[in-house]
């Protein structure tokens, strides 16, 4: 059994999107069977904890995002456009 | 409980809603959500910020939707109101901020806690990704009919 990986979801305020998506993928990895612990963090305490996750979900301005992470994109799990291409994606960070 | 049910309300249901700009039209979902005793008057200037900084338009198939919302400090009261709009409204895209989406559908949250509703927020957002659902919700023409559509894609 490998260590379980660490995702982290990050938007905004973290009201609403963040959560949403965390909990949409942490579904998705549960019926796969995949080990995983999917949080939902807010954008401001991100630098300091981005360390500590192992894949980063954005959801905001691509432009933002110059971590040293293997990142996707939390958008499709919202609208359903292009979620399993993502998802996909996901897997194949988690593998490695 | 049912929580979802209780974050809608028929004064808080818009149809054939109109406004000339994003500017606008956040400005006076804003206030009504103000006048109804829901968010503080703070919230109107924070959801506008927000929305810039952090859009929410959503390209999701047959009706674009976007999603303003903001931080809970400036809400008493936890609400959703939703406004089908008589002329579609260009958002920024969530995520990117580069591409429009002509919004048809808006959705304004006024959340207290989120934790407590992430189960009735993901319901909600669960249509974002259902083409029928959301042309479904488009097309219904009160607003019982929207919060009955609603109550029924969401239990």
């Amino acid at each position: 059994m490998s260590k379980m990986k660490k995702i982290f979801v990050a938007c905004g305020s973290g009201v609403a999107t963040s959560q949403t998506v965390a909990s949409k993928i942490s579904n998705l990895c549960e019926e796969e069977g995949l080990n995983v612990n999917v949080e939902a963090v807010d954008i401001k305490s991100l630098e300091s904890i981005i360390d500590q996750c192992d894949v980063y979900v954005s959801i905001v301005s691509t432009g933002a995002n110059n971590w040293n992470k293997p990142t996707i994109s939390g958008i499709p799990f919202l609208t359903g456009v292009r979620m399993e291409e993502e998802f996909n994606k996901l897997k194949e960070f988690l593998v490695k | 409980m049912n929580t979802f049910e209780s974050l809608l309300y028929e004064n808080l249901i818009l149809l054939d809603y109109k406004a000339d700009s994003k500017k606008e039209l956040l400005r006076n979902l804003a206030a009504i959500l103000e006048e109804h005793g829901f968010v503080k008057e703070s919230y109107s200037r924070a959801i506008i910020d927000r929305e810039n900084r952090y859009p929410t338009g959503l390209n999701t198939l047959g009706i674009k939707v976007a999603m303003p919302h903001t931080d809970s400090i400036h809400v008493h009261k936890p609400a959703i109101l939703v406004a089908k709009l008589a002329h579609p409204i260009a958002f920024k895209e969530m995520g990117g901020g580069v591409n429009d989406v002509e919004a048809s559908l808006i959705f304004m949250l006024a959340i207290t806690n989120p934790e407590c509703h992430v189960t009735t927020l993901s319901k909600l957002m669960s249509i974002f990704s259902d083409k029928g659902s959301l042309v479904s919700l488009y097309e219904a023409s009160t607003k019982a009919e929207v919060i009955q559509k609603l109550n029924a894609i969401l239990t």
